[in-house]
């Protein structure tokens, strides 16, 4: 069989190429810094993907709704929950600050601008985070990590378009749909608490809701919700299609998911309220 | 598509349906609370303060919310002029001549604008009307009224002692009030003033009790003047004096009615003058009465002075005062004096018409 | 010993790669490989772990771009593609992966279906079944259907990655360690395999491998990787007839008597 190949064995002099295993490489800021602005460009790349994918075929319609049906209907009894013993909690801790000016009547209307204006929204996005952000950012970590990503890409489809896009899309679309849930189950919450405490009827308790709040509020909560769905779909998305090799890089796309998304969910709020309050003034 | 597939697609389709749903909800009942949905027309007033009064706040009818404000502008002299929108199926309860005053919703809450009923006669207003302000009691007004009246008072009292001291020493006029038709003219251009006065009296006095009644409720105005207890104290007991001094006058007004009636009646009126000594008695201590009452209200009022909550308002008129004294040094300001004073003068009035 | 495919068309190059280098952040993995597939070949990589040798087959797919030199895939620049042309060219290229990747969460059918949904249309819903149903059979895992990934066993986990490429009709198979993690047994099925689609669909392969059995049982050509270039190339006999100690250590750390 020799030569068959038409090759000769090859003996190649490569003793001396060890040394050139570890190249010096130069950084135009310092190696930490780089690596930091390199993220960011990452970052900003990856979400002008999305913005760029999310208009064009093929639509994977399909998987939208799969994930719609994995981050909205399936988050809804936590959620529900959650925001409904929220709704109770809070009204009952508001109560005594309220007593001290014989201001009970007032409750409905400080859980109303509390519950619509912040902590709707809030706490949908931050259990969202908890449990969405997690298990998107773990999916695609493993995802990644057994190179099922890699096995989508040489199979000419899109990973980016059916695992990121239509995640964040269904995240944005679910996260405010899941928001009016949790708005309308702790006003429930707070009517019960309100209802066992001060015998106000259920009409009463919802037109005092409805006085201390404006087209304003529910607008602002809506676009907030959006912006949480796109925050909380676009960090699980990162984190896990970026996340690096091994069963520690799940781990590690998981929780850096939740922690981003919380943290950033934190930092629109506080930016988002002070638009809202300058909004507010005409 | 498997039927999996398809029940997902459906609860998933379900479950965006209810959130919009609710979201819809929400929009529409808030819609129809605020009223931004329905007929309305709508109706101006000019104020002369509208106190805090925003665009978006409610216009209330007999206790009824019927519709909101939906601009405030700045309106020719300093005035504010408040369009408000008001529903469509009240237009026909509030009558043209309804009033509209700025009024507060709660303790803390916000202003509101209330409109008062109107009359029957009246047809029901429509789109574009405007409607008469009643514009809040102010303190600063009150109490200059009260002032002027308090000085006119002053005037009348003193005339009156002058003239019931010539009464009550009957003997050596006589002839004079027999004769003199001047005195008697005097004497009724004087009742009548005398009226005039008790009547604003008593309106000032009418204007306190509701201010201080104000001050009293939980949730009134001037928050600040409610929590100061000496001065609506002060002003409890000079309304109740005032009150007492007009009875006073009033009572006063109504002798010297019948004073006059006998001085004009030739017949017998004379003779029952000279004989009635009962009567110039009676007279004079009315006329200490109201002195004493007045003297208290002085006082009343030096108090407030002296409160730091109105000691604007006085040096605001001290300052108008001096500058007036400047510009007519002659003419002695007649000024709310110490009983001293008052006594001084009557006795010098007495001597002089001796 | 496998014998030399008769259908190997040397005139016809469908993989050639001069010059290439890769290297991530400051380890250089790849310094200057040239490399040739024919048609119909099998050619086997073998290497020691960390060589770099998926890097090369990452980087014939379109995953890696490489740092320097050119990579000519089916008459294509590789890295000069635009993403529609190397989704094109991607259509003729199958990817078995060491660990499968098979999508966990969908059944196999559907795991099949993914990329035959995406990219023949045209196909009615019993086409593909016809299609999914060969493929299975080729692989030997027809009762495999509707049973979800984690439920299979590592070598049929391998088949069904396998089927999951062939069923794109690829020209080029690229096999990233077909036997890693299987028991000698299951090795020796999936090596048989990979001859069987060699011959039935007549595809030129990559075989990325450490196993020796492997390597001697599916290479018509087997080409050395050391230090990020290829030492020796040829039949596998002619590759360990050396006195290099690294090849040597290699041969004999695979064959223990």
């Amino acid at each position: 069989m020799k030569g068959l190949t038409g090759f000769q064995p090859v003996e190649m002099d490569s003793s001396n190429k060890n040394t050139e295993n570890t190249r010096s490489r130069r950084y135009v800021i310092s190696k930490r810094l780089d690596r930091i602005f390199l993220e960011l460009g990452h970052v900003f790349a990856f979400i002008a993907r999305f913005f760029k994918e999310v208009w064009f075929p093929p639509y994977e319609i399909k998987e939208v709704i799969n994930q719609c049906y994995e981050i909205g209907v399936r988050s809804l009894p936590l959620i529900s929950l959650t925001g409904f013993i929220i709704g109770i909690v809070f009204t009952n801790q508001s109560r005594p600050s309220l007593a001290d000016f014989g201001a009970t009547a007032l409750l409905p209307a400080l859980i109303s601008v509390a519950i619509v204006r912040a902590m709707g929204p809030l706490v949908t996005a931050l259990i969202a985070a908890g449990r969405v952000a997690s298990g998107i950012g773990a999916e695609l970590g493993s995802m990644r990590v057994t190179e099922q990503i890699d096995a989508m890409e040489v199979s000419a489809t899109n990973p980016f378009k059916f695992l990121v896009v239509s995640r964040v899309l269904a995240s944005t679309l679910m996260i405010p749909a899941l928001t009016m849930y949790t708005t309308l189950v702790s006003l429930l919450g707070g009517y019960l608490n309100v209802h066992q405490n001060e015998q106000t009827t259920l009409i009463t308790f919802f037109y005092q809701v409805f006085e201390a709040i404006t087209f304003l509020d529910i607008a602002a909560s809506s676009v907030k919700s959006v912006i949480f769905g796109f925050t909380i779909g676009m960090v699980g998305c990162y984190k896990g299609y970026n996340s690096s090799k091994g069963t520690e890089g799940v781990g590690k796309a998981a929780n850096s998911s939740v922690v981003t998304a919380m943290f950033l969910i934190f930092i629109e709020e506080l930016l988002i309220m002070q638009v809202i309050n300058a909004l507010r003034v005409f | 598509m498997s039927t999996s597939e398809n029940k997902r697609s459906i609860i998933v389709g379900v479950f965006v349906f209810l959130a919009i749903v609710i979201l819809l909800a929400g929009i529409f009942t808030l819609g129809g609370q605020q009223k931004r949905f329905m007929e309305s027309i709508a109706v101006r007033a000019v104020f002369d303060d509208v106190a805090g009064l925003r665009a978006g706040n409610n216009v209330w009818f007999s206790g009824v919310k019927i519709g909101t404000i939906k601009t405030i502008n700045l309106y020719g002299d300093s005035q504010v002029e408040v369009v408000m929108n008001i529903e469509q199926r009240v237009q026909e309860y509030i009558r043209k001549d309804a009033l509209a005053r700025i009024s507060s919703e709660s303790f803390i809450g916000n202003k509101n604008i209330v409109i008062d009923g109107g009359t029957q006669q009246a047809p029901p207003v429509s789109d574009g009307d405007v409607l008469k302000a009643v514009n809040p009691l102010n303190t600063d007004d009150l109490m200059e009224t009260l002032q002027k009246n308090n000085q006119n008072l002053v005037a009348i009292t003193g005339d009156f002692k002058e003239l019931s001291g010539k009464i009550v020493r009957g003997e050596g006029t006589v002839g004079a009030i027999m004769t003199d038709s001047t005195l008697a003219n005097d004497l009724r251009t004087m009742v009548a003033n005398l009226q005039q006065t008790s009547r604003s009296t008593v309106n000032a006095s009418k204007a306190l009790s509701q201010f201080t009644s104000k001050l009293n409720t939980p949730g009134g105005l001037a928050n600040e003047l409610m929590t100061d207890k000496e001065v609506f104290e002060q002003l409890k007991t000079s309304m109740a004096q005032l009150e007492e001094a007009t009875a006073s006058a009033n009572e006063i007004t109504e002798n010297l009615r019948t004073t006059t009636n006998r001085l004009n009646n030739n017949n017998n009126a004379v003779g029952v003058l000279l004989n009635d000594q009962e009567f110039a008695k009676q007279l004079q201590s009315t006329m200490q009465n109201l002195e004493t009452s007045t003297q208290k209200f002085d006082q009343n009022m030096q108090a407030l002075q002296n409160n730091f909550l109105l000691r604007g308002f006085f040096r605001k008129q001290a300052k108008e005062e001096a500058k007036r004294l400047e510009q007519q040094p002659v003419q002695p300001v007649q000024q709310v004096q110490p009983q001293d004073t008052i006594r001084q003068q009557r006795q010098d009035t007495l001597q002089q018409k001796q | 010993m496998k014998e030399i495919n008769p259908k190997i068309d040397r005139t016809k190059k469908v993989i050639e790669i001069t010059g290439l280098k890769k290297a991530f952040d400051d380890f250089e993995v790849l310094k200057g490989v040239d490399l040739e597939l024919y048609k119909g070949e099998n050619l086997v990589v073998l290497g020691r772990s960390g060589t770099g040798k998926s890097v090369l087959i990452k980087i014939i797919s379109g995953l890696l771009k490489p740092d320097e030199g050119r990579v000519n895939v089916l008459g294509e620049e590789v890295d000069r593609l635009s993403p529609k042309e190397l989704d094109a060219l991607r259509l003729k290229i199958g990817f078995s992966f060491q660990n499968s990747a098979l999508y966990d969460s969908m059944t196999v059918k559907e795991n099949l279906e993914f990329p035959l949904i995406r990219h023949s249309k045209e196909l009615t819903e019993k086409d593909r079944d016809r299609i999914i149903r060969f493929v299975l059979e080729a692989v030997g895992l027809s009762q495999a259907m509707n049973q979800m990934p984690s439920e299979l066993s590592g070598g049929q986990r391998k088949r069904i990655g396998i089927a999951r490429t062939l069923i794109l009709k690829p020209e080029i198979m690229l096999y990233d360690e077909p036997t890693a993690g299987l028991d000698p047994i299951t090795s020796i099925e999936i090596n048989k395999l990979i001859n069987e689609v060699q011959r039935r669909f007549n595809t030129s392969s990559i075989i990325i491998t450490h196993d020796l059995t492997c390597a001697k049982a599916v290479g018509d050509r087997v080409v050395m990787l050391l230090d990020g270039q290829f030492q020796r190339q040829g039949t596998f006999e002619e590759v360990f007839d050396t006195d290099d100690e690294r090849v040597k250590a290699f041969h004999n750390y695979n064959f223990i008597e």
